[in-house]
């Protein structure tokens, strides 16, 4: 069985969803996982979903379009390929850094990230209600056992120092642990 | 995913209302290091204490980094000294609080506790021995911590212990004079000593508990001030329950840290772990204070009328977030009032708002007694041990936890100012209405009987 990758971009409006799996029941895809994410006034969707064997990448692009053109939205098909990177024994960390926002942080600090072979499962930014000229950025990685903690601490530390920002990096578990019973 | 409130409340409670693991302590038992012959039970007994506690600090360290949360102090805790070592005499006593005292050097901790007694009924040859030998023993040691049962409700207040403990705290304060009486900082008098406490100075490890057990004290009094604080802003009218609940809830969060933190600290070390004292200890640092848990509660300051009011609210919304938190709970549990090492404490004492006498009416709601309080360097034996048998006296009949860590600061009267160093801060010496003298009723020695209702069979 073939399966696609469907992804969505578009300006966030009630029906996107609908018109999405609408189109893709009707050519005989069913939808195996979805994840979806709002940001502003922005909607992303990736949609995993399966092929028949007889229909062509070419007609659901075309269906998807023409079922999603009075939305706005762009329409990607990929193939999907299972166990693309995976990073077996990772543990899972909260990287935060709080302070003035300033040009290059996410940048710089991503690529200290990378630079260690770490992965990024969530990135966001978040404003203090009370104080909005500081920012906390929150990376949710993985850090295969393989990483040499201090020196990824010491070199976030670096990153951290150069922007000027105050740097956390914790284990998520206490996070759970305060917050979830 | 972590959600966006649960990112920065976190990151609040780490970086501005000092959440963190007050203490990790380790307790080692003694009990297989007992010998006759003097030097082969100090030799047992620093080794199995160095051993054991190899990897405490550094564990403790690397755990504390792992979750950002770092453990403030690491320490030791031993079966009573007086058990032991019953085979021998005051001299011997001494000799072994420096070999605790070298171990907890060695080990990298800051605080030995256990060079103790338990005497609520009577006491032993080497209980007496060992009671005379504190006075010497905390003056010349710097890491050792004493603590003596003297009651407990079920066998009622050992006066005589009473009336010798209030010997022992003036000598050994006179021991110290030089440095405003700071063994007596190391020595508490107990009743009803739980066996399992994690703080200073009252840790040991009791008959009873494994051969290495590790137990965590957590901390947060800002955390919880801070809580209070932000209900008060909401805008919403906050009754006394609905701020009992914003404690007990956050009570729950600071718990949950000792409990995750100590559990992997056990595992690393391969040692049971035994329980989270989820207590409010305040360090004299601004922002980590219990007494300005008071004044977020509407009260002037602690010591005001409504205090007591208060502080049992603040003490059983305490223990009951805590007990949610975390699958053993024990030690104290629940709120200190250490006069000394709470700034706001300290303030309240030095101006006149909290007096010995209420002093003690709050100790029948919270957690401890008569905490770090600097008296005058003239007062009595007899009055000091009278103060004592009001102390026990609250926790015998209260089925509960009290204590009486004072410190007569020689050469000094109320409103003189003393001063500790570090985590043990500076105060002012209160006043001691001593206008009469107890030698007459403390003279008369034996025993208090135990109160009808301990009588539960």
């Amino acid at each position: 069985m073939k399966k696609i990758i469907v992804s969505i971009l578009g300006e966030d409006r009630p029906g996107i969803v609908y018109a999405v799996t609408r189109v893709l029941c009707e050519e005989g895809c069913n939808v195996l996982e979805a994840s979806q994410t709002i940001l502003q006034s922005e909607f992303a969707g990736i949609f995993l979903a399966s092929m028949p064997d007889d229909l062509t990448r070419e007609r659901l692009q075309q269906s998807l379009e023409e079922g999603l053109a009075s939305l706005g939205c762009s329409v990607w098909l990929k193939d999907f390929k299972a166990g693309a990177y995976s990073a077996p024994g990772a543990e899972p960390y909260v990287i935060t850094l709080r302070g003035r926002d300033r040009l290059g942080i996410i940048p710089g600090v991503a690529g200290v990230i990378a630079g260690f072979d770490v992965n990024i499962e969530n990135l966001r930014a978040i404003t203090i209600k009370d104080d909005p000229s500081q920012v906390v950025i929150v990376f949710e990685v993985a850090v295969p056992k393989g990483v040499h903690r201090p020196a990824f601490r010491e070199a976030l530390k670096w990153k951290a120092e150069e922007f000027g920002m105050d740097l956390g990096v914790q284990h998520r578990d206490i996070f759970e642990a305060v917050h979830r019973l | 995913m972590l959600t966006d409130r649960e990112v920065i409340s976190t990151l609040e409670m780490l970086k501005n209302e000092h959440l963190d693991v007050r203490t990790v302590t380790l307790g080692v038992s003694l009990f297989g290091c007992a010998s006759d012959d003097f030097n082969r039970f100090t030799a047992r007994v620093f080794d199995k204490i160095t051993r054991l506690a190899e990897n405490l600090v550094p564990a403790c360290n690397e755990i504390g980094d792992k979750y950002g949360i770092p453990v403030v102090n690491k320490r030791i805790a031993v079966s009573p000294v007086a058990v032991v070592a019953a085979a021998f005499g005051p001299d011997d006593m001494v000799k072994a609080a420096q070999v605790l005292d070298r171990a907890g050097a060695q080990a990298g901790v800051d605080f030995v506790g256990g060079f103790g007694a338990l005497v609520e009924k009577g006491a032993a040859p080497g209980d007496l021995a060992l009671i005379q030998a504190i006075p010497q023993a905390l003056a010349e040691t710097n890491r050792v911590c004493s603590s003596v049962n003297v009651a407990s409700s079920r066998a009622g207040i050992n006066m005589d212990a009473v009336a010798e403990m209030g010997r022992v705290v003036k000598r050994a304060a006179e021991l110290t004079a030089a440095r405003d009486g700071v063994a007596c900082a190391k020595l508490v008098v107990f009743a009803n000593l739980p066996q399992d406490v994690p703080f200073m100075a009252g840790a040991y490890l009791g008959v009873g508990e494994p051969d290495a057990v590790i137990n965590v004290g957590v901390s947060g009094p800002g955390v919880v001030k801070k809580a209070v604080d932000r209900a008060m802003a909401s805008g919403q009218k906050m009754t006394l329950g609905d701020l009992s609940e914003v404690i007990k809830r956050t009570a729950y969060k600071v718990t949950r840290v000792g409990e995750i933190i100590g559990r992997e600290v056990a595992a690393r070390l391969g040692v049971p772990f035994g329980v989270v004292d989820l207590s409010l200890a305040p360090s004299p640092q601004v922002g980590d204070s219990v007494g300005e848990i008071f004044q977020s509660l509407g009260l002037g300051t602690i010591g005001a009328p409504g205090s007591t009011a208060a502080l049992a609210l603040l003490n059983d919304a305490v223990k009951k977030g805590g007990a949610f938190a975390s699958s053993h709970v024990g030690g104290l549990s629940g709120a200190f009032i250490p006069v000394s090492e709470d700034l706001n404490i300290a303030a309240s004492a030095g101006q006149g708002f909290l007096s010995l006498e209420k002093l003690e009416a709050l100790t029948s709601v919270c957690s401890v007694g008569l905490d770090m309080v600097p008296i005058p360097g003239d007062i009595s034996a007899a009055t000091i041990a009278a103060i004592i048998a009001d102390e026990m006296a609250v926790g015998v009949v209260n089925h509960k936890t009290t204590a009486v860590r004072i410190i007569p600061a020689p050469g000094k009267k109320a409103g003189d100012k003393v001063s500790y160093g570090g985590l043990l801060g500076e105060a002012t010496v209160i006043e001691v209405k001593d206008h009469f003298g107890a030698e007459k009723f403390i003279a008369l020695g034996g025993r208090i009987p135990a109160p009808i209702h301990s009588l539960r069979n």
